[in-house]
């Protein structure tokens, strides 16, 4: 109880006496740190990114060559990066108007994306080159992996040539797509009263967030949710025990070559995150070990998801990078055991044991 | 797996009633667990992996608890750990979501479960008389089947379609939140065929219908998760009457707001004419005259999901190892993490 009192309980306590004030730390100063230095930064990067990412989609349309080709592609990977950071915040505003499934659709388990963007390269659909009208068509068709199709899918190479205008422009409406979404997002964030205001400002009359111990658990719940995420959904879905069992198509961003970029974009942004919170310091002087070795940990598994380059069946083929991909899985169930229960525990969190699951 | 003591079992026997429930200890091993009134535990059996559900069948005496979805397990065990538990492993292309029900005579017991190629819902249909094989199966009409009931009539089986689509290539990812259409449908357990089938208005698609029970007027409670926006409140609690569309119950902001839009659990005390709705996202336990459809206690419990009827209240059971009587008289097994669901079973029966 006394560990527990020190993070969410403060005040009444504190009031009490029964916690020396040195030890208060307070739920919504972790959250403001969480928002102003992770979570408005990381959408307002993002958006940065899929501006760039349409400039030079326009860019390829107007004048193609294999230069602006690359180029686009360039940008198409660092907005993937951004992403792959900023979507570990999963709730708030990127989950109005199904945003979260217009940027990413993934897993396509039956390729529903896959067939609507080649219906829409084939049929030439004028509306689906207006990022205004792309936006009320499927999910499937209008996020990064509908771009990542056009920019590296079957016929992608025509782009670098004057051939397949259409493909382009479809590319570049997505592009705006993703822009405008990114800009919706960033700018929600940074209302000042909006959903920023009520996670940093648990209260009583808080329809979100009744109290401090409900703001943190939704903070915790990202490191919980997204380490389980990145290993048994976007790394275990490709990556077998054993060679036989590997789906390298079904890997994430395997046509461009992002799929361990990703991985590592999802852990480095779980580091930013934690650290701008500052968790680490409501722990006790006894656990704060805690926080450094979920640091190192969260660094060495970005360094070790980057360390696997190039076509991601090639990297499966080999027993090094195979090794790698093993270290990288057992990281995160490290971190998910170290945050999940150690880290938990010291705050008095159950971090929503019967309820993590949709059951 | 852990022994009973003999004077573990006289407790049984006196009792009117034992209290059933799957369980993750603090060393991180799975259990299922029958409880006493009192909430102690009688008998423990060890599971593979997390459990969910139980069910039970008077008949034979035997209860079933169902693997956690996507798991691919079932087991099979009496109260008294006399007969081994008896394992059911699901075929190949299907997983269990969790819940499944005997037929009155304890003949055929039926589970819910995925046929996660086609994405499809399916009632898997398994023989108790003969090791439980799998002798069928029958369509739910929908995708993510979740809880189901056996109707009063004892032939109608009530499964609430949650919408989701997962496949376990992908563990627990959701699949489908854009376009997903969660539906409640009554099946004809003989026939397989569908008899009823009810949809939530479009504009409530994201409203995931998962657990269920019946109140003495023979209407089904059911309760929801909401997929959509963290912002929006929808209404979670509804009542289905054969026949009728589906009607959601009005319910007070601040009793609404405290569920985080999740009901994690349903039971109705059909003695007493109430419903208790549960929600361990937002740590309350609500209960509802089933007649007035009026909210008649709310109270805060963190991490509170089990419920079954105990005496003129419910008992409840908690992610923090809480177990709360009906009388309020709470105890603590530090060592357990209580499951999503808790079943009552009558000594009686």
């Amino acid at each position: 109880m006394f560990k527990r009192s020190a993070l969410f309980l403060v005040l009444p306590l504190a009031l009490l006496g029964v916690v020396p004030a040195s030890a208060a730390v307070k739920a919504s100063d972790i959250i403001q740190r969480a928002i102003d230095g992770f979570v408005r930064p990381a959408y307002a990067g993002l958006h940065e990114h899929a501006e760039a990412l349409t400039g030079s989609m326009r860019e390829l349309c107007v004048t193609p060559s294999q230069g602006e080709l690359d180029a686009a592609r360039a940008e198409f990977s660092a907005t993937v990066y951004a992403w792959s950071s900023a979507e570990i915040i999963g709730f708030g505003p990127i989950k109005e108007n199904n945003r979260l499934e217009r940027m990413l659709f993934w897993p396509d388990r039956k390729s529903i994306g896959l067939k609507q963007v080649q219906a829409a390269l084939s049929d030439k659909d004028p509306t689906a080159t207006d990022p205004a009208q792309l936006a009320g068509k499927s999910v499937a068709m209008q996020g990064l992996g509908a771009l990542e199709f056009v920019l590296y899918g079957d016929g992608a190479d025509a782009l670098a040539g004057k051939d397949d205008p259409y493909r382009c422009a479809y590319g570049a409406a997505v592009a705006g797509n993703i822009e405008a979404m990114a800009g919706e997002v960033s700018a929600a964030w940074n209302k000042p009263d909006g959903f920023a205001a009520l996670w940093a400002n648990p209260g009583p009359q808080n329809p979100l967030y009744r109290d401090g111990n409900e703001a943190v658990t939704e903070l915790v719940g990202v490191f919980i949710n997204e380490l389980e995420m990145v290993r048994d959904v976007r790394l275990k879905g490709f990556f077998g025990g054993k060679p036989d069992a590997d789906k390298p198509k079904q890997a994430i961003y395997w046509r461009s070559q992002n799929t361990t970029a990703s991985l590592a974009g999802n852990l480095s942004g779980i580091d930013t995150l934690f650290q701008a919170s500052k968790l680490g310091d409501a722990l006790p002087a006894d656990a704060r070990w805690m926080a450094e070795s979920i640091h190192i940990q969260l660094v060495n598994g970005a360094a070790t998801a980057k360390a696997v380059s190039g076509p991601i069946d090639k990297a499966l083929a080999d027993p090094a990078l195979r090794d790698k991909l093993d270290h990288f899985a057992l990281i995160t169930s490290s971190l998910s055991a170290l945050i999940g229960t150690r880290l938990t525990a010291e705050f008095g969190l159950t971090a929503g044991f019967s309820s993590l699951d949709g059951d | 797996m852990a022994t009973m003591t003999p004077s573990a079992w006289a407790t049984t026997l006196v009792a009117d009633a034992v209290f059933a429930t799957a369980f993750v200890k603090r060393d991180g091993s799975f259990g299922a667990a029958v409880l006493s009134e009192a909430g102690k535990v009688l008998h423990a059996i060890d599971l593979p992996d997390r459990g969910h559900d139980v069910t039970f069948d008077p008949i034979s005496k035997r209860s079933v608890v169902f693997a956690r979805q996507p798991g691919t397990f079932a087991v099979v065990f009496d109260h008294s750990g006399r007969d081994a538990p008896l394992t059911i492993a699901s075929i190949a292309g299907r997983h269990f979501f969790g819940h499944g029900v005997f037929s009155a005579d304890g003949a055929l017991l039926y589970a819910t479960e995925n046929d996660f190629d086609n994405a499809a819902g399916v009632v898997g249909v398994y023989d108790a008389r003969a090791k439980f094989s799998r002798v069928g199966e029958f369509p739910t009409y929908g995708m993510g089947p979740h809880e189901l009931l056996l109707l009063g009539d004892g032939r109608t089986i009530a499964v609430a379609n949650g919408g989701i689509e997962t496949h376990p290539d992908y563990g627990r990812a959701e699949l489908n939140i854009a376009t997903m259409k969660p539906s409640y449908v009554l099946i004809d357990r003989v026939t397989g065929d569908l008899i009823e089938k009810h949809e939530l208005p479009a504009a409530l698609h994201q409203l995931s219908i998962r657990h269920m029970d019946t109140d003495r007027s023979g209407s089904v409670w059911f309760g929801c998760q909401y997929r959509g926006p963290g912002t929006d409140r929808p209404l979670l609690v509804g009542r289905a009457a054969r026949g009728k569309e589906l009607q959601l119950l009005d319910m007070p902001q601040d009793v609404l707001s405290g569920f985080r839009n999740y009901i994690g659990s349903v039971a109705a005390n059909r003695a007493a004419g109430t419903v208790a709705v549960s929600s361990p996202e937002g740590n309350s336990l609500v209960v509802i005259d089933a007649a007035s459809g009026r909210v008649v206690a709310n109270s805060a419990l963190v991490e509170v999901c089990g419920v079954a009827p105990d005496g003129t209240g419910f008992m409840a059971t908690t992610g923090a190892g809480e177990i709360v009587e009906g009388s309020g008289a709470t105890r603590s097994e530090p060592d357990y993490v209580w499951d999503n669901h808790m079943l009552r079973i009558e000594q009686a029966a």
